[in-house]
């Protein structure tokens, strides 16, 4: 086990272009379970394919346990890597597949049995290791490249998208699954994903990458309570947060005719004559539109309902010229309709402010 | 109540759409290529079959006459169609492995990045679609040659310029031509198999700690078996056939030193004008030929059921 530390480091493909990564800088605790999320082209696989040696690290340090990785090839950087595609050897059996890196470090037979027996009990293949991985399901492929990375006891783990091949149902079991043995195995861990889902559920913290920047790196829960710009804002969440671009009024902030009212405290911190506010779905409160604006709401029309059965989700475009697209969540069977006329309040104080201009948090 | 129609309580198999009448019409357009298929190779052979019981001397009209198995006797006591038969398989099989393991060489060379890549293949390629002959010629005149062979004049400072390479090694001289000819043909089907392997297993044995080595051992070469198998398999097919090398390098000499079967049956029946002798000598070795290469196709069919998943 060791920490792992992105300083600077940068991946160039061509001479000239943007970088896929870009000065990334992380520091990952040793044990840590680490989620680089993004979205696609955001260079997470090239970030984790640094960290393994398959790619080169064209400038900036990449250390493990204080080691500097530059030109260090992947065989001496004592990593554990599962694929995408799982990447398999097609002519070794399942046993002789998560043996091979120990063949690989001359570990003797006998030791190389006994592991890979106890990784394969832990999987529960302890059935196919005779079978070639043609002849195996998608979800025990899985495993088996699972296997094959923890039978060496690495510094460190990676994983490509490793669930990505799953359906999903077993995308959840199996993530509860990597989840608790990385715990028990107390292995430093990065872990990519485009599925914030998965990102949020697994990772101790997540890194948000976009064109190749790191935009955040925190706890799930601080990442979704406090995004540090209106980029991660709208990234984290389903459905998304809810971004409008508004003019400032002396109380608050106005869309369309109505005037939004925001607590003074929220108020304060606003600086120029616009501001980029953004409200979850589950921060607004909804009243029925027929009685007239009630104060400090904002007039919406009901589009889509989308019914989930603990709740609803309700599609609306405001009374604006623009016609701002807003999601809404509301409890399960409301009995909202398409074409329903709503009021929209903001119920929360935890509402988020960014410079238009930058995207930063205020 | 419903009345459920009645099932039979076995099931057994459609009958295919296509049996009797139906298949035939289907089939006869194929049938004038069958027949032209029988009447150019089935009826020779069977000509051969019977010339071979017949002791005919070709310059010597109305010599035939019906001897039974007596040219398959003579042929059997004949040493120098056993040494020929030796020939033969040494001229194929180490041709074809010789040149198998030069084409492997280059294509994990071509494999890779390189400037002048595409240049540098076209080079490597160019033999193999030199006509046999003119190949044959080529070694014979341009390189083996005595006095002005391009070999000796690059030796000829090291003091080692005299040999007459063809006639103090004719067996060896027609395989580096052969071998020459067949090497990018194993390096072209030995070149796709690399290109198909999938990249990530690649990366998955780095990661795991595989030197180049290693790599290549463990992941790449079985990953290559079957194409291996498939070229030992077509080379040996076309090899030993070879015919055109011989004729134009050594004439199969001295004596028979460098001749191969098909070379020696030529021999006989034109120059040795024993046509009764050589058909024996044919039917032989295409026995021997149907039973070696139904061991090599099942070779091929089994590297194709034993693919990867
Ligand atoms: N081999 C390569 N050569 C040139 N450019 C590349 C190469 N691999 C990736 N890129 C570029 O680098 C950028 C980052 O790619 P990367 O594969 O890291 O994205 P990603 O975040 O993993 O996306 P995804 O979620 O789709 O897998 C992309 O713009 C991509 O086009
Ligand atoms: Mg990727």
């Amino acid at each position: 086990m060791a920490d792992v530390v992105f300083d600077q480091a940068s991946r160039v493909y061509t001479a000239g272009a943007k970088p896929a990564v870009n000065r990334l800088d992380l520091e990952i605790a040793e044990g840590e379970f680490v989620v680089l999320v993004g979205p696609s082209g955001s260079g997470k696989s090239t970030a984790l394919r640094m960290l393994a040696g398959l790619e080169e690290i064209d400038d900036g340090e990449i250390r493990i346990g204080g080691r500097n990785m530059v030109g260090v090839p992947s065989r001496d950087r004592d990593i554990a890597m599962v694929f995408q595609n799982y990447a398999l050897y097609p002519n070794k059996t399942v046993g002789d597949n998560m043996a091979f890196p120990l063949k690989m470090r001359g570990v003797d037979k006998a030791t190389q049995q006994e592991k890979v027996r106890a990784a394969a009990d832990i999987l529960g293949l302890t059935d196919y290791l005779d079978r070639k991985p043609k002849a195996l399901s998608g979800g025990q492929r899985q495993r088996v490249a699972m296997g094959r990375a923890i039978v060496r006891e690495p510094q460190v783990f990676l994983m490509d998208e490793p669930l990505s091949n799953l359906d999903a149902k077993m995308r959840v079991s199996t993530r509860t699954e990597i989840a608790a043995m990385q715990r028990r195995l107390g292995v430093t861990t990065v872990y990519v994903t485009h599925d914030q889902v998965e990102a949020m559920t697994m990772g101790d913290r997540v890194a948000l990458l976009a064109d190749g920047k790191l935009q955040q790196f925190d706890t799930p829960a601080d990442l979704y309570d406090k995004p540090a710009n209106a980029f991660v804002a709208g990234f984290i969440g389903s459905p998304a947060m809810n971004l409008f671009t508004l003019p400032v009024s002396a109380e608050g902030v106005r869309i369309g005719s109505s005037e939004l009212r925001l607590p003074r405290e929220v108020q304060s911190r606003i600086s120029g004559d616009r501001v980029t506010l953004g409200i979850r779905p589950e921060q607004w409160g909804v009243a029925n539109g027929d009685g007239g604006a009630s104060a400090g709401g904002v007039k919406a029309q009901v589009d889509v309902v989308e019914e989930l059965g603990s709740d609803a989700y309700l599609y609306a475009h405001l009374d604006d010229d623009a016609q701002t697209a807003v999601v809404v969540r509301t409890a399960g069977r409301s009995g909202a309709r398409r074409g329903d006329q709503i009021v929209l309040t903001p119920t929360s104080d935890e509402l988020h402010l960014f410079d238009p201009e930058s995207g930063d948090r205020l | 109540m419903t009345v459920t129609e009645q099932r039979p309580a076995e099931i057994v198999p459609r009958q295919p759409a296509s049996a009797g009448r139906e298949g035939w019409i289907r089939r006869a357009p194929l049938l004038p290529a069958l027949i032209f298929t029988i009447i150019v190779t089935q009826l020779p052979f069977l000509f051969t079959i019977y010339y071979s019981l017949q002791s005919w001397n070709l310059v010597r009209p109305g010599s035939a006459q019906f001897v039974g198995l007596d040219n398959y006797v003579k042929v059997f006591t004949d040493s120098q169609f056993r040494g020929v038969a030796v020939n033969t398989v040494v001229l194929t099989a180490g041709a074809v492995l010789i040149s198998m393991v030069l084409g492997l060489a280059f294509a994990l060379l071509l494999d890779r990045q390189f400037r002048g890549r595409g240049f540098v293949r076209t080079l490597l390629i160019t033999p193999f679609l030199i006509t046999p002959v003119a190949a044959a010629l080529l070694w014979k005149t341009v390189l083996f040659d005595p006095t002005y062979g391009l070999i000796n004049f690059v030796l000829s400072p090291f003091g080692a310029g005299q040999t007459d390479w063809i006639s103090a090694f004719p067996l060896t001289s027609v395989m580096v031509a052969l071998v020459w000819q067949w090497t990018p043909f194993m390096m072209l089907l030995t070149l796709a198999g690399l290109q198909s392997q999938p990249h990530d297993v690649l990366e998955a044995a780095r990661v795991d700690g595989a030197g180049s080595f290693a790599i290549f051992r463990e992941v790449t070469l079985p990953h290559l078996r079957r194409f291996i198998e498939l070229g030992i398999v077509l080379g040996a097919i076309y090899l030993v056939n070879t015919f055109d090398a011989i004729y134009m390098m050594t004439q199969g000499g001295p004596g028979t030193a460098s001749a191969n079967l098909p070379f020696y049956i030529y021999q006989r029946a034109f120059l040795g004008f024993d046509i009764g002798q050589s058909a024996a000598m044919g039917v032989v070795v295409v026995i021997a030929t149907i039973i070696v290469s139904t061991f090599a196709l099942r070779l091929i069919f089994r590297s194709f059921q034993t693919e990867e998943g």
